[in-house]
This record gives C-alpha cells, sequence and structure tokens, in this order.
C-alpha cells in the first residue's frame, strides 16, 4: 500500500530496499514540483526535466532526508537548487549553443485555464531578477511561511521580503494594464 | 491562505500559476526509470567503491545533460574538462601502456534523427562512433579513451556540427566549426591498476 502510507513510511521502505516505494513519493510530489519548475523556469519540458532530475537526486541522497515526514519540503529545497543551477546554465548555454532548434520545436504545454492570462504572467515573470521570481513563488504560490523560505534558500527573511516585495512591485507594473483589460 | 489576498492582482497571479500543470502521460515511468538507472543496489555501490575507489565522476551526468537542457558528458575515471586544450596530447609520462577510461558522452537532441561523435579519439571519422537515442532523446556512446586531452563535437543529422555546450571550448580551433575539449587523466587509472 502506497498511497495511505505517509512520506515517512514511504521514505523508510525505499531506504529498506522497496524502490517502488519512490513512486509514491514521486506520485504525491511531482504536481507541485512540476507547478514550481514550470513557473520558475518558463519552459514545461525543461520544467519536466529539473523535476525528474531532483527526483533522482533526492533517490540518490534520501538516506540524507533527516525528517522524512517533510520530505515534500526537503524535495522541494533539491529542486530549488536544480533550477537555480538550470538557469544559470542556460543563461550561458543561449550565449553558446548552436543547436537550439529542438528547443524551440517544444513548445511548451500550457496550464488549463486562460491561456493569455498565463502568457502574459509567464512574460511578466520571465523579466523579474531569478531570486525575485523564485522568492514570489515561494510565497505567494506555493504559500510558504518566510521561516520556512529562510531554511529552503538560505536567505535571510529580511532580504525574502524585499524580493517577495520588489517582485510584486514589478508584476503590478508588468500586468496591471492586462490584467485590466481582461476584468473589465 | 498564501498571502495574496490583500493584494487582488497579486491573489489573481498567484490563482493563475497555482493551476496544475499538464504532465506528460509518460512521466512517472520515466522519472522512476531515471531512478532505478541513478544508482545500483547498495552492495553494488559499494563493491564498485572499494574495488576502485580512486574512480573519479568528475561531473554526473545528470548535472551536466539535464541542467545544460541540452548536451553534456559523463566523465568516468579520471577525466576531466579543461579549457584551452588543443590537439590530443599525453598527460603523463608512464612507463606502461595507459589503460583506456570509459567516457560517457551525452547529448539531448530530441528532434534528431542521428548523432554521431567525431573527435581527435576518431580521426574526426563521424561514421565510425554513432550515438545510441535513449529515453526523453538522450543520445549516448560510451568511448573508451587513454589518459589526453581530445577535442570532439556531436554531429547532428549527419550535417549539423554541435560542440557541447557543457564542455570547455577548444582553443585555436582548426575545425571550421567550435569544438570542444575532453581530458581524460592518468594517475588515477595506474592506481586503479595497481589495486587489483
Amino acid at each position: 500500500m502506497v498511497e495511505g502510507d505517509s512520506d515517512g513510511v514511504l521514505v523508510r521502505r525505499v531506504l529498506d530496499g522497496d524502490t517502488e516505494a519512490f513512486g509514491g513519493l514521486l506520485a504525491r510530489h511531482r504536481e507541485r514540483g512540476l507547478r514550481f519548475a514550470t513557473a520558475m523556469l518558463g519552459d514545461a519540458a525543461e520544467a519536466e526535466e529539473a523535476v525528474q532530475d531532483a527526483f533522482v537526486r533526492a533517490y540518490r541522497s534520501l538516506r540524507t532526508c533527516r525528517e522524512s515526514e517533510r520530505f515534500g519540503a526537503w524535495f522541494l529545497r533539491i529542486l530549488v537548487n536544480r533550477c537555480r543551477t538550470r538557469g544559470a546554465m542556460r543563461r550561458r548555454s543561449e550565449r553558446v549553443f548552436v543547436y537550439d532548434e529542438a528547443a524551440l520545436e517544444r513548445a511548451a504545454a500550457r496550464p488549463a485555464g486562460d491561456p493569455g492570462w498565463r502568457e502574459e504572467i509567464d512574460r511578466a515573470l520571465a523579466r523579474l531578477d531569478a531570486l525575485q521570481r523564485e522568492a514570489f513563488l515561494l510565497k505567494h504560490v506555493e504559500g510558504l511561511e518566510y521561516e520556512e523560505m529562510a531554511r529552503l534558500t538560505g536567505a535571510r527573511i529580511p532580504a525574502l521580503k524585499m524580493r517577495v516585495k520588489r517582485a510584486c512591485d514589478h508584476l503590478r507594473v508588468l500586468l496591471r494594464e492586462v490584467d485590466d483589460a481582461r476584468i473589465r | 491562505m498564501h498571502g495574496s489576498a490583500d493584494d487582488p492582482l497579486i491573489a489573481r497571479v498567484a490563482a493563475e500559476l497555482r493551476r496544475p500543470v499538464p504532465l506528460r502521460p509518460d512521466f512517472d515511468a520515466r522519472v522512476m526509470a531515471a531512478v532505478h538507472r541513478a544508482i545500483p543496489s547498495l552492495p553494488v555501490r559499494a563493491w564498485t567503491w572499494l574495488r576502485e575507489p580512486r574512480v573519479v565522476a568528475v561531473s554526473p551526468i545528470g548535472v551536466l545533460a539535464m541542467a545544460a537542457g541540452l548536451a553534456g558528458i559523463l566523465l568516468v575515471g579520471a577525466v576531466s574538462r579543461e579549457p584551452g586544450a588543443g590537439s590530443r596530447e599525453p598527460i603523463a609520462e608512464s612507463r606502461e601502456p595507459m589503460a583506456a577510461a570509459s567516457v560517457t558522452f551525452v547529448l539531448v537532441a530530441p528532434q534528431a534523427r542521428s548523432v554521431a561523435l567525431a573527435g581527435d579519439f576518431n580521426d574526426w571519422d563521424a561514421s565510425r562512433v554513432l550515438m545510441r537515442r535513449e529515453a526523453s532523446g538522450l543520445w549516448t556512446v560510451d568511448v573508451p579513451l587513454t589518459p589526453g586531452r581530445y577535442r570532439y563535437v556531436f554531429v547532428v543529422d549527419g550535417r549539423r556540427f554541435v560542440a557541447d555546450p557543457a564542455a570547455p571550448r577548444a582553443v585555436g580551433d582548426d575545425f571550421g566549426t567550435p569544438t570542444s575539449v575532453v581530458t581524460v587523466g592518468g594517475g588515477a587509472l595506474r592506481a586503479a591498476e595497481g589495486s587489483l
């Protein structure tokens, strides 16, 4: 039984050699991971790769997950780091990589809802500083408290509050007009 | 409550971003396959470590290939990538022939129909080292390389030359297109041989 097991039980089962129990952790935490990575990276295919990468790393390092009942928070920390690395490497590779056809052809799948509104949001998010975007998503989309964000990112709470505030300020500037037109 | 209710615009943005992201049907299968591939069983790992304690993975495949989102290289054995390398040259003097290290080259190219590897190690003949396509458009090939520095390039669909963005570029390139450099070290291999 996997669905009813807590994260702690699943982690223990994996550590005891039941690799398939990791599928329970995957099923439970993939949606949040994909949601965060997609908004953070702005590309669904790359987000899937980041989430897969994070899960593999989580599996490899599972013995270091000290609070197994809080696997979700631990996994999110891994994913945040993977997204940071990918963002940095992407910025570097975009300058040098010549085979970008594949990336261009892999159009990002958009979540359901208002596609135009989502595109505007993605565009606005992409214009934010990466750390501001990360802080905004953790606070306003994932609903984390600042204390948890500080543990997760290693940043101090005042710095995180400033990042969130600046992200919100920028988003208001970037999206106010679109939002007004949309809800009229 | 997500703390954004005091600003309707931010609340609407957050609500949109909280929508579930469409997931490819094979996502779980791909992740679990990657998990199974990620590490052998603990006894195997322990045995490998005991037998080959000096084999160093300079950079894990996941970091280089996935994080680049585009391409990467798995370095097994005493392999490193150094900038500014030219053509192949011995790194260290040795009294006996050096053993070859298996180096796995990786390119993520989902749209490619074929990918080959050309470099100093095969006289730049792309027909001699064809890469295998794996899940998610990952192309890989294992190449035994003796210690030295090698320039290389991926050849996509037989016509497009692609440098590895995860590896340093060769300096003084004379291949007419950007090429990458991989360095295979010798010290660790000699030590590993000695332990057997």
